[in-house]
């Protein structure tokens, strides 16, 4: 469906803000400025950040978080964005985990040097760690006016009030992906944790607030103000089904090829991953347990040595809303841009429907936000990476 | 073992037909293992040819020349494989000519700490590599040096000097020295010696010895997951996109890869055998 | 030139300079910044201090000696079979490989061409719940209905036996083609059995071949990730894995240094022991 639609989108969304877009960047930074940063009165020898596009954008971003044309293997929001300011975009999706990702790349940034990249893609709580590190760079908020695209929701989180370090990229739902020919029908945790019959056909992520947030409400807790006594509880329950052999691993997005080939039957997944992996096999479900998800949201930083103006307007064209419905439409996980969801209705009426893409009230009152400290303590995070294995 | 019924005139015969089974029993072994070490590169190259319906290149649906015809047509697998090749040649490079010194001056030479140099440079091909790797790139955070593309050729010439400097050696020893002192009694000097008379024979040493070092480059995962940072090369690559699905193009590249290296490997045998013939 | 002339004694030096070197900077310095890592207490938000943390070593041991012994009794039996694999393949091609000999090398160094992790995956693939291999198993009631291969320790140790065989088949072969065929053929006529002449002849004169190549199989097995984390679970986890989980993913950097050592220690332990049962002084003398 993606790709006839992201056609017509392309076409359709030039011709309505290419206008918009094609006007000089920096004019619509000043504009869009509130004085903070704005260029009215300073030179450029005053201001740290330079105020000229670079000739090219570096991202490390997630594996299948942005559309793409199947056939030419273009990516069709990057090519605008190159049309329009000019700027080529090396695009790298090198983010398999926020852990590995941050492990790799430390020796760089606990130096306070560069790592060729301008934006990077990281889950809430290492965006906070980020941030608590000094290993990003505040954004040229200036440059950014569709900032007040941002749902309300997201505005002021913990780790960043006033979202001057990060801007969300897409949120997300943990929940439960089957196979319901091979597994039946699934509602709860519980199954996956104690059935006999999903013995050694189940798998949990390895990112940490995702299992623990599912495995902890299994018991009534709530993960949003973690608990020591009822993590432990969720851990030794985890550690239960690992002795027993019931799961059978950890993974990262590597869940989709084991229940793709039939590996795996149940398994902890994200919401966009289950709708990208429905439209070649429709008897994949995803499902919020009866006992409640997870949500989370995935940021743009600018590390250490990227460059903020050019970062910062293609966050400022990312939160366009025709932009974003267009990623959304092909990720299939949560915008967080205002508007996008009639942009996305202009185009396709199911998509904006789907509320995995755009949630109500309803699917919303069903996740939980995992504590964002919890998320970053190395105490729990010892205990949960010695029940991984490792 | 129908020979244990035949007639008592044929029992003379028999150890002969035990030595027969034998020998049938050994080949057939030695069939079944050769069989074993290369069923997965089958799998590999098989799959390189796959016309995979949606992302997962797991089971057979038809043949296809299209990943062949278009190797890079993943976004992503081009700037790793070049990383890679930029990254084995020049390790490979360094690597076989430390290395070559090392092993000329270990046949060569007779001197203080040549035992102790012997065992020295066994050690690195003896430590774990998650060990090599962890151990670098603690050297690497303590002196606060970003890991990435330089770090990843440091690694890798670590790694593969002694690779190069055993399989050099070999080549040396079994070298007539007889042809350097003719060439010396015939008036040239031991540099001459050295490029016109020493250096061809050991060629095809070093050449083996720097193929091994590229290949061993290229293939690299463990230690070069330490040492990256933000670098990718194909092995990464690799393991990354194994998380969402290894397309049929890894497959192609693994394939490309195997092909070259088995090639020039024959080449380098061939060669060498022609000069000893000649 | 003069001076090397003048100093002929210091050619070789002058040879291994570079190299050694290049590997003192990066293979001995960075052992030391290991042990002094080792040592080392800290987190990501206070830093990371050399406190003399032996603490290290003993939380280590005690946490993590079960995937300790684990990744030594995995490699053990990987280069047992790996041994059992390759004797008779390196034998064949030694003496029965005829013209081919250089062609059925090369098949046995083959796997080495093949990116590991891609060699890896396609185990994954062979050995998947419903692939070819586990439907033949279970056909002929080897494997029971519910049972699989994938992600066992079954799938963890025949794939370190598989990456690292030819670090055992090359050493195998190149001991045994050194072997003179008349030294056997009258060893035969001696001991008037195969099997003995085999045992007092053969097998003492690869006994090199096989030293080499059991430590050559065993030392980077027990040290190996990729197997464990492509074709095992939780239950298979091997040091390997907890080493670089503690490096790149809680960056616990000072148990992650000690358990290196602990594993350097306990590879060392072992091959001392191995050569010694063996006979140093026997393997020199069948050189």
């Amino acid at each position: 469906m993606s790709e006839s639609f992201t056609r017509v989108e392309l076409l359709r969304r030039g011709a309505a803000t290419g206008l918009f877009l094609t006007i000089p960047t920096s004019l619509l930074a000043a504009c869009g400025g509130d004085g903070i940063e704005g260029e009215g009165g300073t030179t450029a020898a005053s201001t740290q950040v330079s105020r000229e596009l670079k000739d090219q954008l570096t991202i490390s971003n997630w594996p299948l978080y942005i559309d793409i044309d199947e056939d030419t293997k273009e990516r069709p929001t990057l090519q605008q964005f190159t049309e329009e300011t000019g700027v080529r975009v090396r695009y790298i999706e090198d983010v398999n985990d926020n852990d590995e990702w941050f492990g790799k790349n430390r020796a760089a940034l606990a130096g306070g040097n560069a790592i060729d990249r301008d934006i990077t893609v990281l889950t809430d709580w290492m965006a906070g760690r980020m941030v608590r590190l000094n290993y990003v760079q505040e954004l040229d908020k200036s440059a950014i006016p569709n900032a007040s695209n941002l749902v309300e929701s997201l505005r002021s989180p913990s780790f960043d009030p006033s979202r001057d370090f990060s801007m969300p990229w897409q949120s997300g739902l943990t929940g439960i992906g089957y196979d319901v020919e091979r597994a039946g029908e699934i509602t709860s945790i519980g199954q996956l944790l104690d059935d006999p019959k999903l013995k050694g056909k189940v798998t949990f992520l390895s990112e940490m607030p995702d299992t623990m947030g599912l495995v902890m409400q299994l018991d009534g807790a709530d993960p949003s103000t973690v608990d020591e006594a009822a993590f432990q509880k969720a851990i030794d329950r985890l550690q239960a089904g690992v002795d027993s052999g019931q799961i059978r691993q950890f993974t990262g997005n590597d869940y989709s090829g084991l229940l793709a080939n039939g590996d795996v039957w149940a398994c902890a997944a994200w919401s966009g991953d289950m709708v990208q992996l429905q439209l070649d096999n429709p008897n994949l479900r995803f499902v919020i347990p009866d006992e409640g998800g997870m949500i989370w949201t995935d940021n743009m930083l600018i590390p250490t040595g990227g460059d903020v103006f050019t970062a910062s307007t293609f966050m400022n064209f990312v939160y366009d809303p025709a932009v974003a419905a267009q990623i959304a439409a092909y990720v299939n996980y949560i915008c967080p841009v205002i508007g996008a969801k009639e942009e996305a209705a202009k185009i396709d009426a199911e998509l904006a429907e789907n509320p995995l893409i755009f949630p109500d009230d309803e699917t919303l009152s069903k996740v939980k936000i995992f504590d964002a400290e919890a998320a970053d303590n190395e105490d729990l995070k010892s205990k949960f990476q010695a029940v991984v294995g490792a | 073992m129908t020979s244990y019924a035949a007639t008592p005139a044929r029992v003379r015969s028999l150890p002969r037909a035990w030595a027969f089974v034998r020998r049938h029993l050994l080949t057939v072994y030695a069939a079944l293992a050769l069989l074993y070490l290369m069923l997965p590169i089958g799998v590999v190259v098989l799959f390189s040819f796959n016309d995979p319906v949606g992302r997962f290149n797991y089971t057979w649906e038809g043949f296809t020349l299209d990943h062949w015809l278009n190797p890079f047509g993943v976004p992503g697998i081009q700037e790793s494989i070049t990383t890679s090749l930029e990254i084995a040649a020049l390790a490979s490079l360094t690597a076989t000519t430390l290395g070559t010194l090392i092993a000329l001056a270990l046949v060569r030479y007779a001197f203080r700490g040549r035992g102790a140099t012997n065992i020295f440079i066994f050690l690195p091909m003896t430590t774990p590599e998650v060990v090599l790797g962890a151990s670098l790139l603690t050297l690497f955070l303590n002196l606060g040096v970003s890991t990435g593309f330089w770090t990843i050729f440091i690694a890798h010439v670590m790694f593969n000097i002694s690779f190069v400097v055993v399989t050099v050696r070999a080549r040396i020893v079994g070298f007539d020295r007889h042809l350097e002192e003719a060439a010396m009694d015939l008036g040239a000097n031991e540099w001459t010696t050295f490029w016109r008379v020493t250096l061809p024979l050991i060629a095809p040493g070093i050449v083996a010895g720097a193929l091994i070092a590229f290949a061993l480059s290229v293939d690299d995962f463990v230690i070069t997951n330490f040492n990256a940072g933000a670098t990718v090369t194909f092995p990464l690559y690799v393991w990354g996109a194994a998380r969402i699905g290894v397309p049929p193009q890894v497959n192609v590249i693994g394939t490309a890869i195997f092909a070259v290296a088995v090639i020039l490997m024959l080449a380098n045998v061939l060669l060498q055998r022609r000069k000893e013939h000649a | 030139m003069a001076f090397v002339h003048r100093h002929k004694g210091l050619v070789p030096y002058l040879l291994l300079l570079p190299g050694l070197g290049f590997l003192a900077l990066f293979f001995v310095v960075p052992a030391y910044y290991l042990a002094h890592t080792s040592l080392q207490t800290g987190s990501l938000d206070a830093g990371y201090a050399f406190t003399w943390a032996w603490e290290n070593y003993t939380d280590a041991i005690s946490t993590y000696h079960e995937q300790l012994t684990r990744s030594l009794v995995y490699a053990g039996i990987a280069t047992a079979i790996a041994l059992a694999v390759s004797y008779p393949l390196a034998y064949w091609i030694a003496f029965r490989g005829g013209r081919w000999k250089t062609l059925f090398l090369l098949i046995v160094i083959a796997p080495f061409f093949v990116t590991y992790l891609i060699r890896t995956l396609a185990w994954q693939n062979i050995l998947s719940d419903n692939g070819p291999v586990v439907e033949v198993l279970r056909a002929i009631g080897v494997l029971d209905d519910g049972e699989r291969l994938l992600a066992t320790s079954t799938a963890v140790v025949a794939g370190i036996t598989y990456n690292f065989l030819p670090f055992m088949a090359l050493p195998l072969y190149a001991s045994l083609e050194q072997i003179d065929e008349r030294l056997i053929e009258a060893a035969e006529d001696l001991y008037a059995s195969r099997l003995q002449a085999f045992l007092r002849v053969t097998l003492p004169l690869s006994l090199p071949g096989v030293v080499a190549g059991t430590l050559l199989t065993f030392i980077p097995a027990a040290g190996d990730f990729v197997n464990a984390e492509l074709l095992g679970t939780p239950r298979e986890a091997m040091i390997g894995n907890v080493i670089q989980s503690k490096f790149l993913v809680i960056t616990d950097y000072g148990q992650a240094a000690a358990l290196s050592f602990v594993l350097m220690a306990a590879i060392l332990a072992l091959v001392l022991a191995y050569t010694r049962a063996l006979g140093a002084d026997r393997l020199a003398e069948a050189r």
